[in-house]
């Protein structure tokens, strides 16, 4: 992918640049990792910084910048570069911090807890959690690449380059795209419920046990998808009470909580004695809706994701690869030409 | 100006993952056309929740308004081979078409890529779905959760030993709309620079993916969880108050000593378990009890302040209602008052960026078919008399 050949990037990396810098590199701007002011073990530094350049003995930030076209200023750990522009009209400057106005220390743990997102994940009796992997600093990374790519549209209106702060608080809140419009709304404070999704008055169940790990969908209002699923249990003698059932004449999420307990029994029953591959290749066929539940090595052994090239063999430095994601979405180019 | 002025996108997307993405595009000058239908009504405008509680209003809901922001609106019936007609014109007008719909559809109505080229040669077209537009599962029809349990999130989440976890949102439908954003931004300037368009094609897995590379680069025995491979205290402890928690992290031996002098814990300091990074990963079981033990009775609010003027990471663990009353965020321009026709003066969230030369500006989205005489007669110099008829007829609907 070579949508951003030319363009020239400098990244202190301190947890909040690292993923924005590394998307850069993966739409092929040529990005040279300067600084790192968070020092993470080597798998992270090889998933974060395999496409981009160590600066070399004897660069300098000065000197880097000189040719640069974007600078990507990592402050979670401190340091200051605001002179970065002096005499440098061009550059686009992308100051990334835990907030715009305050220096508070913080990580990825505690930019989750602000977020509001680690209220309602987990179970209702043990602590809040936060998703897998550092979820605050990718969303405050991918933040980071966006005011990049908006900084070089704006220049070529403008003619110049301009400062650009991002804030890891407000990154990682805006993925909480629902607690606190629903207070403001409603009331209502969400807080954490397992696996059970809850709309209206009653809550369904999520996650399935099947005969090999697990799958994931729920009983929601879709007639459609609610018939395409029943078809095939009854075919295999296991539909029940579901099969008389007109979908189109209730709503799941009015219906007792008793009863939608039966009718997923009825359901638990048919998943666990079928495996992923049977219930996934049903899902695609007929629409259900349901998705497997994947481990990292399966994701790793996806046919789809080989298919779609998403791969990128990285040498390890020790003699061998890691099979890490590679790129950020697929192009096509016009029907007349290739790919790009 | 804003950093987008003069972009034109024509915008076919619904629900969550493409109107996210223009969105952004529209805070920050794009001008945003969102193409509807009364008769195939974008489910976000009935999702809750709703202004006055009136889910049959298809103005009143507050997660379309906070998705659509600064974006018109016009009304248009796909099906119908009229209203695919003039959807043709608004890609010609445009430079960017956003489509989320099911595999297929959009070819269905005539408006697959190469059509979408003969109209418009340098047009770029951005999909977004949960597996792509290609490969095996092209097909797939699901929601956003589909991605985490695909892309490794699913089980990855929750406790150590328990089965996956899925939240009670989908985050497959935040991310890939940013990296839709990117792919946006990434196509201009491509064609900026050989005055060539492109179809991006974002599958809601591969962002998913990317964003754990790190768990790809290293896959843990076990569930993470809260925990650090490194840092140890780093974890969310109890504090005074039902379901009141502070995030602690630290990360080196000045914050321990510190946070051990706040929390009341200055023997943990002489406690050999403790006494190093190392030896407290070893013995994080203890340590966590320990701290829990102090935290406990304590403000969330006071302590987490406490901590970080001390220079500690910490943090209360924020609800729905901490988040809309903050003081911090809506100084910081997080959350914007937007007036809007049906809702009223209503926070909206603003991108979590600064641009100094070229700011956002989030207005309000658009009732449905707000701005059909503007676009229509304005910007595809159609006549009142046209918009009418079209209208009666139910092509502009």
């Amino acid at each position: 992918m070579n949508l951003l050949e030319g363009t020239r990037v400098v990244v202190i990396a301190d947890g909040l640049t690292d993923l924005g810098g590394a998307m850069l590199a993966k739409l092929g701007a040529d990005v040279t990792l300067f600084s790192e002011t968070y020092k993470r073990g080597a798998a992270a530094r090889l998933a974060w910084h395999h496409d981009m350049r160590p600066s070399a003995d004897g660069e300098t930030l000065e000197s880097l910048l000189d040719s640069a076209d974007i600078l990507l200023d990592g402050r979670r750990c401190g340091g200051t570069h605001d002179d970065a522009r002096d005499g440098r009209p061009a550059l686009i400057h992308i100051v990334a911090n835990v907030d715009n106005d305050r220096t508070l220390p913080a990580t990825d743990l505690t930019l989750m807890a602000a977020s509001g997102l680690m209220t309602v994940i987990g179970e209702p009796d043990r602590p809040p959690l936060r998703l897998p992997g550092e979820q605050a600093y990718a969303l405050t990374g991918i933040q980071v690449a966006t005011a990049a790519l908006m900084g070089l549209r704006a220049r070529r209106l403008t003619g110049e380059g301009q400062r650009i702060d991002v804030s890891a608080t407000q990154s990682a809140t805006l993925a909480n795209y629902r607690e606190a419009i629903m207070y403001d709304w409603t009331g209502r404070i969400g807080r954490r419920q397992g696996n059970k999704l809850v709309r209206g008055a009653s809550g369904v169940r999520q996650v399935w046990p099947c005969a090999d790990g697990f799958v994931t969908w729920s009983m929601i209002d879709n007639p459609a998808m609610m018939r395409a699923l029943i078809s095939v249990m009854a075919d295999h003698n296991a539909a029940g009470e579901l099969a008389d059932i007109d979908w189109d004449a209730i709503l799941v999420a009015d219906t007792d909580q008793a009863v939608i307990d039966r009718w997923q029994g009825i359901v638990a029953d048919f998943f666990a004695a079928h495996t992923k591959a049977e219930l996934g290749a049903w899902s695609l066929d007929r629409g259900w809706g349901l998705s497997t539940i994947s481990t990292l090595d399966e994701v790793r052994d996806s046919d789809h994701l080989a298919a779609r090239e998403f791969w990128q063999d990285v040498p390890d430095g020790k003699g061998g690869t890691n099979r890490l994601p590679g790129p950020l979405f697929q192009c096509h180019a016009p029907p007349s030409e290739g790919t790009t | 100006m804003g950093a987008l002025d003069r972009l034109r996108i024509a915008d076919f997307s619904w629900v969550g993952a493409g109107p996210r993405a223009t969105k952004d595009l529209a805070d920050n000058g794009a001008e945003v056309i969102k193409i509807e239908s009364r008769r195939r009504l974008d489910l976000g405008r009935r999702s809750p929740p709703f202004a006055k509680g009136d889910a049959k209003n298809p103005d009143a809901s507050a997660f379309f308004a906070q998705t659509n922001t600064s974006k018109k609106s016009v009304t248009i019936n796909l099906g119908d081979p009229r209203g695919a007609e003039i959807a043709k014109r608004l890609v010609a007008w445009s430079d960017v078409v956003v489509e989320n719909f099911g595999p297929g559809y959009m070819e269905r109505i005539g408006l697959g890529y190469p059509e979408l080229c003969r109209v418009n040669p340098d047009v770029i077209l951005a999909s977004v779905s949960v597996a792509g537009r290609t490969g095996p599962m092209a097909g797939f029809r699901g929601y956003g959760n589909s991605a985490a349990a695909h892309s490794g999130h699913a089980a990855m989440s929750g406790w150590p030993g328990s089965e996956p976890h899925m939240p009670p949102f989908a985050y497959g439908d935040v991310v890939a709309p940013m990296f839709l954003t990117v792919a946006v931004l990434a196509a201009l300037e491509h064609r900026d620079r050989t005055g060539k368009g492109l179809h991006v094609d974002v599958s809601q897995i591969e962002p998913m993916a990317h964003v754990i590379a790190d768990l790809f680069a290293a896959p843990p025995a076990e569930k993470p969880a809260n925990s650090d491979a490194r840092m140890a205290p780093h974890g969310v402890y109890p504090c005074a108050g039902e379901d009141r928690w502070i995030a602690i992290a630290v990360e080196d031996e000045r914050q321990w000593t510190a946070l051990c002098d706040i929390i009341g814990g200055a023997h943990l300091v002489e406690d050999r378990r403790f006494a190093t990074m190392g030896a407290r990963k070893t013995n994080e079981a203890a340590l966590d009890a320990e701290i829990s033990a102090l935290t406990a009775t304590q403000d969330r609010v006071t302590l987490a302040k406490r901590l970080t003027t001390a220079g500690v990471p910490a943090s209360p663990v924020l609800d729905g209602k901490d988040l809309a009353e903050s003081e911090a965020l809506k100084s910081a321009g997080h959350f914007v008052e937007v007036d809007h026709p049906v809702l009223g003066p209503s926070a909206m969230p603003a991108p979590p960026m600064r641009m100094e030369a070229t700011p956002h500006a989030v207005g309000p989205s658009p009732c449905l078919g707000q701005h059909n005489a503007e676009v229509f007669g304005g910007i595809l110099g159609m006549s009142a008399e046209d918009i009418a008829t079209l209208e009666r007829d139910g092509v502009l609907a």
